[in-house]
């Protein structure tokens, strides 16, 4: 029981700090209140890629630089996985970039209407 | 729609969570994603792209692509600011 | 040379977009030029990759020389070919056409403007020619963050409209990145062609079926499948008109070339007819999309807003006939998506030389519109008849293989939600027309008051011109039908 819970709690802790981002951006009704769920959704799910990339006792995945005759042979087992991390990268930059998209666009709706309270909004719209 | 939203979400998180439990267990050095594809990274950096760094390796060379991918993103992201930001002539 | 074409579809547009903001700052009149000439380039190349993929069969181009599944490759098959020359076709058609539009609707932003078009592009054709899973999941987020600029910057109301498919579609493209890490977790890798080899002995792991259901429903939430369709219309309504002719036909389309990959490239197609029922709640799914999107469409008083859900009730079309798991049906679907998008994009350039003209898109602003401008109103007639599904108009065909593809399957509900479509379509189409020919004049109904009486008369040749090449594509695609599908949709189709 202790042994299933230790070899999975990881998965769990990311997928529950996705379910509250996910409840903050639907339930929510800030604009700004919104995107820092989004924020936290995609994040989590940062997270929850890295947390695969772990292997116990391993290190980081930088080679000992050597060439030709002194080259020795590479354990695998001593270094964590890269690719994640690769990918992670990618996602960290796109979360940013939406951020700042979602941003803008919560601008110029704060120039057009002074408020950013998402009923208030739809009230001003509803009178044209 | 706060109600909604929690049922959504305790729904989506039921249904992640049940999809973890065949996965690997966490820090196991012999699940598919550690044995796959990353070993031949790991190996093969220092002789087809001499950087010992090889997260580095990956993102620059063999996944290079992506990484062109993500500067477009960026530039996207600051062109679609100006567009939006920019106060435009009085129509 | 002719080897790095597949590329060139990609970094063509990429480098011409980069440059856009100096040749605006150079002269602002050069913008238009310079993206009609990028787009142009990438069409041709486009246009070259099908008929190499045609004489030739599947084009594998590794990017950087690395083999996958250690490095990335675009696989060009038929049904990417198809795409990729429906999406440059289609862009540089609506980029031609946007000239007056953007200067009209946007002033002072048109430099930008055209660059974020160029990007929205480049998205698109990097979603559909890539074979690597996190690729596509980059390029999906290029096309959306240029999506939903492009939208924001529209008349009053866009930036509210904006925010919602903004929270809905990051929701959607993180759904296909949590499908993606449970699909690397079980297998290791990420190059389409390897995890189909890969796959099959875990299609009982809870993993992998987590990863199906995360998968469609992002792809679901991004093709705008009822009920998560409710950012469309007032996204698609509020955009600029140059905008929304551009993304409305191909967004939804692209997310249902994509479901079709996952479905049945990456996953063996027996995974979603027998394991999980995955292909009986497409048909389902179908069913209510394209009754709810016609009755929506009824109630509209808005002309770009009844056009929407149509788009709607055509993505539930598709997502029925590929759900059916027969090839009549997956031959109709994928027909549809090439009749659908070329349809869509010709209805939507009406709706914005109507907005060019008089400054709203009502119903009501159709009055008289046969009589001031006869060559637009008829493109609109022939692709009301499309949507009808009147020969010999593209949509005819591929309803016919929709319909012989439900008889096969013999599901009647469908079969009926088909019919019950094309009648409603019929109201909705000649409402539209009894208001053009003024008929109601003298009895009230859609009779609007005199400030709007805007001085029409035809619409600007760099506008009309392309409204009408569509409207002739859409009768020759009807009349060569045949030779699209026999050429191309046949190997198309995944071996079910």
């Amino acid at each position: 029981m202790f042994e299933f819970i230790v070899s999975y709690y990881n998965y769990w802790m990311y997928i529950g700090l996705m379910m509250i981002g996910f409840y903050a951006m639907m339930a929510k009704r800030n604009l700004i209140k919104k995107i820092i769920g989004m924020n936290i959704f995609q994040s989590a799910i940062i997270f929850f890629y890295i947390s695969t990339s772990v292997k116990k006792g391993a290190t980081v995945p930088i080679l000992e630089h050597a060439h030709g005759h002194a080259a020795h042979a590479i354990d695998v087992m001593q270094y964590a996985n890269p690719l994640p991390h690769v990918l992670m990268l990618t996602a960290i930059v796109v979360m940013v970039a939406t951020l700042g998209v979602a941003l803008a666009v919560v601008i110029m709706i704060y120039r057009r209407y002074n408020t950013l309270e998402e009923d208030e909004i739809i009230m001003l719209l509803r009178r044209g | 729609m706060k109600i909604l939203s929690l049922i959504a979400g305790l729904l989506v998180g039921a249904a992640l969570i049940y999809g973890s439990l065949d996965m690997p267990k966490w820090g196991d050095p012999h699940s598919p994603a550690s044995t796959h594809v990353s070993p031949y990274y790991l190996r093969h950096s220092i002789d087809d792209t001499a950087t010992p760094n090889v997260v580095t390796s990956i993102l620059a060379d063999y996944r290079g692509y992506d990484t062109l991918g993500e500067t477009t993103v960026v530039f996207t992201a600051g062109m679609a600011a100006i567009l939006l930001l920019r106060k435009g002539r009085k129509r | 040379m002719m080897a790095q074409i597949p590329m060139l579809i990609v970094v063509i547009p990429l480098l011409f977009a980069f440059l856009t903001p100096l040749v605006g700052l150079w002269r602002k009149g050069l913008c238009y030029y310079w993206s009609v000439l990028a787009l142009s380039l990438c069409a041709l190349a486009s246009i070259d990759t099908l008929f190499a993929v045609i004489h030739g069969g599947t084009i594998h181009y590794h990017l950087g020389g690395w083999a996958p599944p250690f490095g990335i490759e675009y696989v060009v098959d038929h049904l990417s070919a198809m795409m990729l020359v429906i999406v440059s076709a289609i862009s540089l058609t609506v980029v031609i056409y946007s000239k007056r539009s953007v200067e009209k609707e946007l002033p002072g932003k048109v430099v930008y403007f055209y660059t974020v078009f160029l990007l929205q592009v480049i998205g698109f054709m990097g979603i559909v020619i890539t074979g690597d899973l996190f690729n596509l999941y980059v390029f999906l987020e290029i096309a959306s963050l240029a999506g939903y600029a492009l939208v924001a910057v529209g008349e009053d109301g866009a930036p509210v409209a904006c925010f919602r498919y903004i929270v809905m579609g990051t929701i959607g493209a993180c759904f296909y990145l949590l499908g993606v890490g449970y699909i690397y977790i079980s297998t290791g890798s990420l190059n389409m062609a390897d995890v189909y080899q890969i796959l099959p002995q875990m299609y009982h792991s809870k993993v992998v079926l987590t990863a199906v259901a995360f998968l469609l429903a992002g792809l679901a939430v991004k093709m705008a499948l009822f009920p998560v369709h409710v950012w469309l219309p007032d996204a698609y309504t509020k955009a600029p008109s140059a905008a929304s002719a551009l993304i409305a036909p191909l967004m939804t389309k692209i997310s249902l070339y994509v479901m079709i990959r996952v479905l049945f490239t990456v996953f063996k197609p027996v995974l979603s007819i027998e394991i999980l029922p995955v292909t009986d709640i497409m048909v389902w799914a179908g069913f209510v999309a394209i009754l709810g999107g016609a009755i929506m469409a009824l109630a509209q008083t808005d002309l770009k807003r009844m056009l929407c859900y149509i788009v709607v009730a055509e993505v539930g079309y598709i997502v029925g006939g590929a759900g059916l798991a027969n090839a009549t049906a997956m031959k109709g679907a994928i027909l549809h998506i090439l009749n659908d998008a070329v349809m869509t994009v010709g209805l939507f350039t009406v709706a914005g030389i109507v907005m060019y003209k008089t400054g709203r898109h009502d119903l009501s602003d159709c009055k008289d519109l046969f009589k001031k401008m006869p060559f637009t109103m008829a493109a609109f007639v022939v692709g009301a008849l499309s949507i009808i599904g009147v020969p010999p108009t593209c949509g005819f065909f591929s309803k016919w293989y929709l319909i012989h593809g439900a008889v096969i399957a013999k599901h009647w509900a469908f079969l009926a939600a088909l019919l019950f479509s094309s009648l409603i379509s019929v109201v909705l189409f000649f409402r539209v027309i009894e208001i053009g020919y003024d008929f109601q004049a003298s009895h009230g109904g859609y009779t609007h008051s005199a400030e709007h009486t805007a001085i029409i008369d035809e619409a600007p040749l760099s506008m009309l011109v392309p409204t009408i090449v569509i409207a002739i594509a859409i009768i020759l695609i009807g009349l060569y039908n045949q030779t699209i599908v026999s050429n191309i949709i046949d190997f198309a189709v995944p071996r079910l």
